[in-house]
């Protein structure tokens, strides 16, 4: 058993004659990092607005209320989700040492996928908008998105049907778990929430909100890393064992925590505990997994230094660990009544998908594009300053949010301060967040630039 | 058993998919079965059980108000829900009356939901009868000439943008017509909202702004419970 993982790892060892051709993980690549790029943007104007109110101000178009969906969903599904599913059409074929199903269903995704976002940005800039977080993009662009899932699908498990090891690896797992969780999921939020009201429309809502991070990007986020540690840095993987008690603890906890979005809110009581009961429990499967991970690296650590792919693998993980540390934290009713609905909320959601997640993406990036265009990166030096870059401004934007949102919960459990005064004090941190979020965004256009110059570079004889 | 998984796909897809529907199932579709409350509109005639009062729907300008407080994202920077906290009973209560807890029968009428997850502005939820048309007008038109320091939006649009009410109109007078015939209590209610509204209007209705339908939603947030003056405005 064992020995076939590490055949499947070693990869082009045993797949020999295989000749991948890739044509869809360009596709989801070089649209990804476009979307990282213009939202990066969006972000950028948003963050801006909290510190001058009247910036754009007279717009009805780029007014906050329009910008900030654009640039959630932007962000969510224009640059991560697609990213992660390049990778996916990148791994799974040379898991299971056969050529993807086929590469027309998944250009036709590609293009599908463009045309989903390109719609999303009209229609959420006119403020159309079904009102639902995360759930924003209206129901022709959401049916959309169920076809281009679900031909996703298709493609991913038809690959591994024809699979030629027989024995899947961990990641393949976490693959298949994303594809289909994420159907009930996507339908849940996006379409059951149409026939209710209220509040059992609220719970239908957190339960997407929250599975859209935890049962779509985080297995699909962890399947890439487990795939790209043990690659990039040439080792096996510590446990297979562990990394089962990670997969099957995260299918079956993940989906009962929604209602901690609700705490103290107009919810019912019993289903709010359970909500954090299960929340807690989540540190089995965060641990198992990071464990397993940080182990695998035991005795590799210095490979740091030179390969920019683990820089961004290992703090991912890193902030894998802090960000659901947080999570089970902030579940319990007394913190929760300190940093609900504050500062501190964005801060611990940017650790997640910018610090884990787009960690993940960025560095199987980094990783994937030399193989995949037969060409050198353009550019080391880059891509490790596109590291510091993403890192020191990522930690200046968590930092101090946790910092600000702590200290305006404290305010606002004292009544005699007036609410103004809350917001007057916050300044100084959402100038903090405004600098850091330049730092992020210079980072994203270093990433981007190095993958483009890559991408359309001269041909190279060594990488392949 | 899970170690079939790890050569047999169908095994770990019909696994992965049976833990997930326990929990999914739990959570979604049994609360709404257990608690009926959060299916049925608030009233409460009973002094001793708290607050009394009763939820209504709302009028054709109101839904036209909340529907630009949707598209306008609002709902970003503004919660509506009161929580078991005295932080938001005594924050959010007028003249010394604590704000009451919001409960599930508040909301049934409410598609989509706006509770929201993050205040950079005030909950919103108790805000109806809080401030008069003439504050919310200068506060839309650019909220630092009210409240210093103040980062939310000027929507100075809302002022400029027609609301056209004769399709409600006319889908309500069908409803009128249907009421009569099944005497629905839901139906009657809706035709006897637009009755009112229109009486209310008068000659007004063709020159309606997004900014009057918006007043009149927000006049209407936390209403259901009657828990303090109608119209005892703060200047
Ligand atoms: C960028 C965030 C933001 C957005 C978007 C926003 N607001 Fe606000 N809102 C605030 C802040 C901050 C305050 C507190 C300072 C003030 O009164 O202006 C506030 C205050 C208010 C108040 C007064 C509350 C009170 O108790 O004094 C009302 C009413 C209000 N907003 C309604 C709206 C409506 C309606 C919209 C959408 C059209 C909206 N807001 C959009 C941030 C926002
Ligand atoms: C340049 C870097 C970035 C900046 C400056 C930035 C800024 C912001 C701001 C100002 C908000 C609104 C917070 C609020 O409501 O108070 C926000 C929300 C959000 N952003 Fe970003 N962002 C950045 C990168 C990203 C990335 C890379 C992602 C995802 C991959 C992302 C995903 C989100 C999500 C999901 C939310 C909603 C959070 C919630 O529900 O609480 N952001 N961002």
């Amino acid at each position: 058993m064992q020995e076939q993982f590490s055949r499947a790892e070693a990869g082009s060892a045993g797949t020999g004659a295989i000749v991948h051709e890739d044509l869809t993980v360009k596709w989801f690549m070089l649209s990804s990092i476009s979307y990282f790029f213009i939202v990066g943007i969006i972000a950028l104007v948003i963050a801006a607005k909290f510190v001058w109110p009247d910036l754009m101000g007279t717009t009805s178009w780029l007014t906050y209320g329009r910008m900030r969906p654009l640039h959630v969903n932007g962000m969510l599904f224009g640059w991560l989700l697609a990213a992660d599913m390049g990778l996916t059409f990148y791994i799974v074929p040379r898991l299971c040492g056969v050529k993807l199903w086929s590469e027309k269903l998944g250009v036709a995704t590609g293009i599908l996928w463009n045309i989903i976002i390109l719609g999303a940005v009209v229609s959420l800039l006119a403020g159309r908008n079904k009102g639902w977080e995360y759930a924003e993009l209206e129901t022709p662009l959401s049916v959309l998105v169920v076809v281009a899932w679900l031909m996703f699908t298709a493609n991913i498990l038809m690959t591994v049907a024809k699979r030629k090891y027989q024995a899947m690896y961990v990641s393949i797992w976490y693959f298949m778990g994303c594809l289909l969780w994420t159907a009930f999921v996507y339908l849940t939020g996006n379409f059951a929430t149409m026939f209710t009201t209220g509040v059992n429309q609220a719970n239908l809502n957190w339960m997407y909100v929250h599975n859209a991070v935890g049962l779509i990007f985080t297995p699909v986020g962890l399947g890439i890393a487990y795939y790209f540690i043990p690659r990039a840095s040439n080792t096996p993987l510590f446990s297979h064992k562990l990394s089962m008690v990670g997969f099957w603890s995260l299918a079956f906890v993940y989906v009962w925590t929604g209602a901690h979005h609700m705490l103290h809110g107009p919810i019912s009581q019993w289903l709010q505990t359970i909500a954090i009961a299960f929340s807690v429990m989540l540190l089995i499967p965060v641990w198992a997994v990071v464990y397993n991970l940080l182990i695998t690296m035991k005795g590799q650590w210095h490979q740091l230094r030179d390969r920019v792919e683990l820089k961004f693998l290992m703090s991912g993980v890193i902030f894998y660990l802090l960000t659901c540390f947080q999570g089970p934290m902030h579940s319990l009713r007394t913190v929760n009544a300190i940093v609900s609905k504050t500062d501190w909320i964005p801060g611990h959601a940017h650790m997640a998908v910018l610090g884990a997640f787009s960690f993940f993406a960025v560095a199987g990036t980094y990783y994937a594009a030399p193989r995949i265009f037969g060409k050198n990166l353009f550019s080391t030096a880059l891509a490790n300053w596109s590291y510091w870059m993403i890192m020191i401004g990522g930690l200046g934007f968590f930092v101090t949010l946790w910092l600000g949102g702590f200290w305006q919960g404290w305010q606002w459990n004292d009544v005699s301060i007036p609410f103004i005064k809350t917001v007057i004090a916050l300044k100084p941190i959402w100038t903090v967040r405004f600098v850091s979020g330049v730092m992020i965004f210079a980072g994203i256009v270093m990433f981007a630039y190095n993958i483009m110059a890559t991408a359309l570079g001269p041909q190279s004889e060594s990488a392949a | 058993m899970l170690k079939k998984a790890d050569t047999s796909a169908i095994w770990a897809i019909v696994a992965s998919l049976v833990l997930f529907f326990i929990g999914g199932l739990m959570t979604t579709v049994v609360p709404p079965m257990v608690d009926k409350s959060w299916g049925q509109p608030f009233a409460n005639a009973d002094k001793s059980k708290g607050p009394t009062g009763h939820l209504r729907r709302l009028n054709g300008l109101e839904l036209a108000g909340r529907a630009v407080y949707v598209r306008e994202g609002c709902w970003y920077c503004h919660t509506q829900q009161i929580r078991t906290l005295l932080a938001d009973t005594k924050r959010y209560g007028w003249k010394g009356v604590d704000a009451p807890i919001s409960t599930p029968d508040e909301f049934v009428y409410d598609s989509p939901h706006m509770f929201g997850t993050k205040r950079t502005g005030p909950d919103l939820a108790r805000i109806g009868g809080r401030y008069d048309t003439q504050w919310h007008r200068t506060h839309f038109r650019n909220p630092r000439d009210l409240v210093k320091g103040s980062i939310m939006p000027a929507f100075p649009w809302l002022f400029t943008n027609k609301v056209d009410l004769t399709g409600y109109f006319a889908e309500a007078d069908v409803i009128a017509q249907k009421a009569a015939a099944t005497k629905d209590p839901a139906l009657v209610e809706q035709a006897a909202l637009a009755a009112d509204l229109k009486a209310k209007l008068g000659p007004q209705a063709a020159n309606l702004t997004e900014f009057d339908a918006m007043v009149a939603y927000l006049q209407t947030l936390g209403r259901a419970k009657d828990w303090r003056e109608a119209n005892d405005y703060e200047k």
